[in-house]
C-alpha cells in the first residue's frame, strides 16, 4: 500500500491549480451574456414554425441536431454490448429471494403507475420537459426495482434478456429507418417536416412530425440498454455469491 | 454572479483530475472521472444562463434561456454515464481476479 | 448522400448483428463478409465523392449553423481510403481467425467502423466528440475482447486515460461554444479570430491535450503499449494501423482549421510533442523483450514523425504527414499480423524465443524483413520517402532539431528491428525456453493473412517508387493544400 511520493503530490497539485487558473481566466475573459445570440436565437424564434414542437430542447435533440442523438444512443448501445460481453462467461445460478412481503406488495402497486409515468414522459417529450432519455431511464428503474424487490430471476422472467436485445436493436433500427426516409425523400438524413412528416396542430399530442417517433425509439433503446447493464452486473454478483468467492463488491 | 458558478465548476474539475492523479484506489479513480464530467456539464449548463430567463417551452412568457446547452448536457450525461458504467464493469471484473482495487497490487496498471 | 451512407451502413450492420444472432446462434462468415463489403464500399464511395467533387451533406436539411453538416474533402477522402483498406484487412484476418462465432466482436467492429467514418466526415465540433466516444468505447472493448487479465487491465487503463482525453475535448468544445455560440467548424474558423486571447489559450490547451491523449503521443502514451500489445492480433493491427490515424486526422483537422491563423504556438507544441515521441518511443522500444510491445512502442515513435509533419503548419508538412500515416498503416498492420502469427506458432512472444523461423516460415520472415526495412527507412521503400518529405518540410519551417531527432530515431529503430530479424534467422536451439508452449488447437490456414501481409509489403515497395511520378506528387500535395486551405473549407461549407 505504498503511496506516491510527497514530491509527486505537490507536482500534481501545482499542475491542477495552474490548469484551473488558466481555465478560469479563459472563462472570465468572456463578456457576460445578457441575451441569447447566434443559432440558439434561431431555435427560440423558429422552433414552433419549423418543427411543430413546443419543447425547444426536444426539438433540438430530435430534429435540428438529431444526428448527435443517434450517436449518443449508439454510445449506450456500444457500452451495453461491451458490458454484456464482459460478463457473458458467468452463468446465472440463482437469485436472491427478494425483500419482505410489504415491500413486494408496495412495489406491486407502484409499478403500473411508474410505467404510466415513463410512457407519459416519453410520449409528451415534444410538448413538455422530458423525452426518450428521461422516460427510458424510468423504464430501466422499474426493472431495477423489480430485480431488487422480487429477485433477479423474477425480473428475467418478465423481461427476458432476449426481449431487451430485440427492443434495443429495434429502437436503433427505428431511429435509423426514420432517418433513411428523409434521405429517400431527398431532403437530407433525419429531416422531419421537410420529408413529409405531418406537423399537426401546434401543441396537440399528434404534432411535430417525427419527433415523437424518435422519442419512442430512443426510449426503447435507453430503457432496454440500461436495464441490460444492471442485469448483467447483478447476475455476476449473484453468481459470485453462489461460488462462495466472497460477498461480491463491498 | 454567474462567474461563481464557473469558478465552482473549474474547482470541481481540478479536484477530479487531482484525485485521478494521486489516488491509488480504482473506485476513487472512477469517482474522479465522474467529478470531472459533472464539472464540464456544470460549465455547459451555466453557459445557457440568461438573467431572468424562462424555460424554453413555447410559448415563452419572457426571455427564454439558451436551449442549446441543455441539449448538449443531455447528450453528454448519457455518454458520461456509459463511460462510467463501463469503467465500473471493468473494475468488477478485475476485482474478481485480484480481490483488490488497489492500483499498486494490480500488476499492469502501475505507472 | 454517399457521405451519410458511409456512416449509416456500418452502423445499421452493427444494429442488425444482434438480431441475426438471436435468429440463428452462429453468424455465417458470408453474412459478416457481405456487411463488411457493403460498409467498405460505402466508405470508398464517400472517399470518391470527396476527392473528385468535395461535398457538404446537410443533415435534416438545416443550414450549417443550426444543424449538423457532413463535409467530405480531399483530406477526409485520403483518410477514408486509409481506414477502408485497413479495416477491410483487419476484418479479413478476424474472420479467418474467429469465424462467425463472436458476434459481439463484429457488432463492435461495425460500430467502430461507422464512428471512424463519422469522425472523418463530420463538420461539427460537438458531433466530433459524440463520434469520438462511440469510437473510443468500441476501442476499449476491443482491447479487452480476449478477456485475459492483461487485456482487461489494458482496457481499463485505456478507458481511464481515454475518458480524461474525451473530457478535455468536451471542455474545449464547451469553451468554444461559450465564446462564439456556434459549433460548426467552418463558422468557428471565422469566429475564433475575434475572441479574447485568454479564452483562445484555454481552448487550444484543452483541445490539443485531449486529442494528444487520444493519439497516444509520448508524455501521455501510457495506455498505448499495453492496449496494443495485449489485444488479439487482428485487433492490434486495427488499433495500431487505423485507430491512431483517425485521431491524427482529428488533431490535424481541428488544429489547422482553428489555430492556423489564430494561435501559432499550438504548432510549436505539436512539434515538441512529436520530437519527444520519436525519441521516447524508440528508446522504450529498444528495451522491450516482448515483440508486440516492441511494435507498440515503435508506433509511439511513428506517431511522433506524423506530429512533426503536422507541426510544420505548411501544405508540404501536412502532405508528408498524411503520406507517412498511410505508410505506417501498411507497415505496422503487416508487422503486427506477421508478429502475431509467428508468435502464436512458437507459443511465445519473447523475442529470444522466436528462433529458427527462417527455416520453417521463409515467406513470413521475408515479408517481415521487407516491412521492417521500410519502417526503419531504407531507401527504396516508402518509409524512407515519407520520412524524407517530413525532414524536408520541417527544415523548410525553419528548425533543424526535428530533422536531427528523426535521423537519430532512425538509427535506434534500425538497432531493434535488426535484433528481431537476427532472432528470426538464427537457428532453433530446440525448446530452450521453459515457458509452457501454447498448443494451437488445430493447424490453422492463414492464407488470407499472408495474402494481406504480402500485398502490404508489395505496396510498400510500390509506394517507395511512386513519389518519383509527378502525378502522384501532385495528388499528395493537393491533400496538403486542402488541409491548410481554411478559406476553401469555409467556402465549401457556407456556400460562399
Amino acid at each position: 500500500m505504498s503511496s506516491k511520493p510527497y514530491i509527486f503530490r505537490i507536482a500534481s497539485l501545482i499542475l491542477c491549480v495552474s490548469l484551473g487558473l488558466m481555465l478560469f481566466r479563459g472563462i472570465a475573459a468572456l463578456p457576460v451574456t445578457e441575451k441569447v445570440t447566434g443559432p440558439a436565437s434561431h431555435y427560440l424564434a423558429r422552433t414552433a414554425g419549423e418543427t411543430g414542437a413546443r419543447n425547444v430542447v426536444g426539438a433540438i435533440l430530435f430534429d435540428y441536431r438529431a444526428f448527435d442523438t443517434l450517436g449518443e444512443s449508439t454510445v449506450i448501445f456500444t457500452a451495453v454490448c461491451g458490458i454484456a460481453m464482459l460478463f457473458s462467461r458467468r452463468k446465472f445460478h440463482r437469485s436472491s429471494r427478494g425483500l419482505s412481503f410489504i415491500a413486494k406488495r408496495g412495489i406491486g402497486i407502484m409499478v403500473p403507475f411508474l410505467l404510466m409515468y415513463a410512457s407519459v414522459i416519453i410520449l409528451f417529450g415534444h410538448l413538455s420537459p422530458g423525452g426518450g432519455f428521461q422516460g427510458g431511464t424510468i423504464f430501466a428503474t422499474v426493472t431495477v426495482l423489480l430485480c431488487v424487490v422480487f429477485g433477479s430471476s423474477f425480473e428475467s422472467q418478465y423481461f427476458p434478456p432476449r426481449t431487451k436485445d430485440i427492443l434495443e436493436s429495434g429502437g436503433a433500427l427505428l431511429f435509423s429507418g426514420i432517418g433513411l426516409i428523409g434521405l429517400a425523400a431527398g431532403t437530407g438524413f433525419l429531416s422531419n417536416i421537410a420529408a413529409g412528416f405531418p406537423a399537426g396542430t401546434f401543441g396537440s399530442f399528434l404534432s411535430a412530425g417525427s419527433v415523437p417517433i424518435l422519442n419512442v425509439a430512443v426510449g426503447m433503446k435507453v430503457g432496454a440498454g440500461l436495464s441490460t447493464i444492471f442485469y448483467s452486473m447483478i447476475k455476476m454478483l449473484d453468481a459470485g455469491h453462489d461460488h462462495r468467492e466472497g460477498g461480491g463488491i463491498e | 454572479m454567474i462567474l461563481l458558478s464557473y469558478a465552482t465548476a473549474v474547482i470541481i474539475f481540478c479536484i477530479g483530475l487531482y484525485t485521478i492523479m494521486i489516488r491509488r484506489n480504482l473506485f476513487k479513480t472512477v469517482l474522479g472521472l465522474a467529478l470531472m464530467e459533472s464539472a464540464v456539464l456544470l460549465i455547459i449548463v451555466s453557459s445557457g444562463y440568461i438573467p431572468g430567463g424562462v424555460p424554453p417551452i413555447a410559448p415563452f412568457s419572457g426571455p427564454a434561456v439558451n436551449p442549446l446547452p441543455h441539449a448538449f448536457t443531455l447528450t453528454a450525461i448519457v455518454i458520461g454515464a456509459s463511460d462510467i458504467a463501463l469503467a465500473l464493469a471493468f473494475i468488477v471484473k478485475l476485482h474478481r481476479h485480484y480481490r483488490t482495487v488497489d492500483l499498486d497490487r494490480i500488476r499492469g496498471l502501475r505507472g | 448522400m454517399t457521405l451519410v451512407l458511409a456512416i449509416m451502413v456500418p452502423l445499421l450492420s452493427a444494429f442488425l448483428v444482434p438480431l441475426f444472432h438471436l435468429a440463428r446462434k452462429t453468424l455465417s462468415v458470408g453474412l459478416i463478409g457481405i456487411m463488411g463489403l457493403a460498409s467498405i464500399s460505402a466508405a470508398l464511395a464517400a472517399a470518391h465523392t470527396g476527392w473528385y467533387s468535395p461535398a457538404v451533406s446537410l443533415l435534416g436539411g438545416w443550414a450549417p449553423d443550426i444543424g449538423i453538416a457532413l463535409v467530405g474533402d480531399r483530406l477526409s477522402s485520403a483518410f477514408l481510403l486509409m481506414t477502408a483498406i485497413g479495416s477491410g484487412a483487419a476484418l479479413a484476418c478476424a474472420l479467418e481467425k474467429f469465424g462467425g462465432g463472436p458476434w459481439r466482436f463484429y457488432a463492435l467492429f461495425f460500430l467502430m467502423l461507422g464512428s471512424m467514418n463519422g469522425i472523418l466526415l463530420t463538420g461539427d465540433l460537438f458531433n466530433l466528440f459524440v463520434f469520438y466516444e462511440i469510437f473510443s468505447v468500441a476501442a476499449y472493448l476491443m482491447v479487452a475482447f480476449s478477456m485475459s487479465w492483461q487485456a482487461l487491465e489494458a482496457g481499463l487503463k485505456y478507458l481511464v486515460l481515454g475518458t480524461i482525453g474525451a473530457l478535455f475535448i468536451l471542455l474545449g468544445t464547451a469553451f468554444t461554444f461559450m465564446a462564439t455560440g456556434v459549433l460548426n467548424m467552418a463558422l468557428l474558423a471565422e469566429a475564433l479570430a475575434s475572441i479574447p486571447r485568454e479564452t483562445l489559450t484555454a481552448i487550444s490547451a484543452c483541445l490539443v491535450l485531449g486529442l494528444t491523449i487520444k493519439t497516444g503521443a509520448f508524455p501521455v502514451h501510457f495506455w498505448l503499449p499495453d492496449a496494443h500489445s495485449s489485444a488479439q492480433t487482428a485487433v492490434s493491427a486495427l488499433l495500431s494501423g487505423v485507430l491512431i490515424k483517425v485521431s491524427i486526422y482529428a488533431l490535424m483537422r481541428v488544429c489547422y482549421i482553428f489555430f492556423l491563423g489564430t494561435n501559432g504556438a499550438v504548432f510549436l507544441a505539436i512539434t515538441v510533442i512529436g520530437s519527444f515521441s520519436v525519441l521516447g518511443g524508440h528508446l522504450m522500444a529498444l528495451r522491450q523483450d516482448d515483440i508486440k510491445r516492441l511494435l507498440a512502442y515503435s508506433t509511439v515513435a511513428q506517431i511522433g514523425y506524423i506530429l512533426i509533419g503536422i507541426g510544420c503548419a505548411s501544405a508540404a508538412g501536412a502532405a508528408a504527414a498524411v503520406f507517412h500515416a498511410f505508410n505506417h498503416m501498411l507497415m505496422k498492420m503487416g508487422l503486427f499480423i506477421t508478429a502475431g502469427n509467428l508468435s502464436e506458432e512458437k507459443g511465445t512472444r519473447e523475442i529470444c524465443g522466436l528462433t529458427g523461423l527462417w527455416k520453417s516460415h521463409p515467406l513470413w520472415v521475408s515479408a517481415f524483413a521487407v516491412l521492417s526495412a521500410s519502417i526503419v527507412g531504407i531507401p527504396p521503400f516508402n518509409g524512407f520517402m515519407s520520412k524524407w518529405f517530413i525532414i524536408l518540410s520541417s527544415a523548410g519551417a525553419g528548425t533543424v532539431i526535428p530533422a536531427l531527432v528523426i535521423a537519430a530515431g532512425t538509427v535506434i529503430s534500425a538497432a531493434y528491428y535488426l535484433r528481431v530479424l537476427s532472432a528470426f534467422i538464427s537457428p532453433d536451439e530446440g525448446s530452450s525456453y521453459d515457458l509452457p508452449p501454447y498448443v494451437p488447437r488445430k493447424p490453422r490456414r492463414r492464407s488470407v493473412s499472408f495474402a494481406i501481409v504480402g500485398s502490404f509489403a508489395l505496396l510498400c515497395l510500390v509506394l517507395g517508387v511512386m513519389p518519383f511520378s509527378p502525378i502522384f506528387r501532385e495528388y499528395f500535395s493537393s491533400i496538403g493544400q486542402t488541409a491548410v486551405d481554411v478559406e476553401a473549407y469555409v467556402g465549401l461549407v457556407t456556400g460562399r
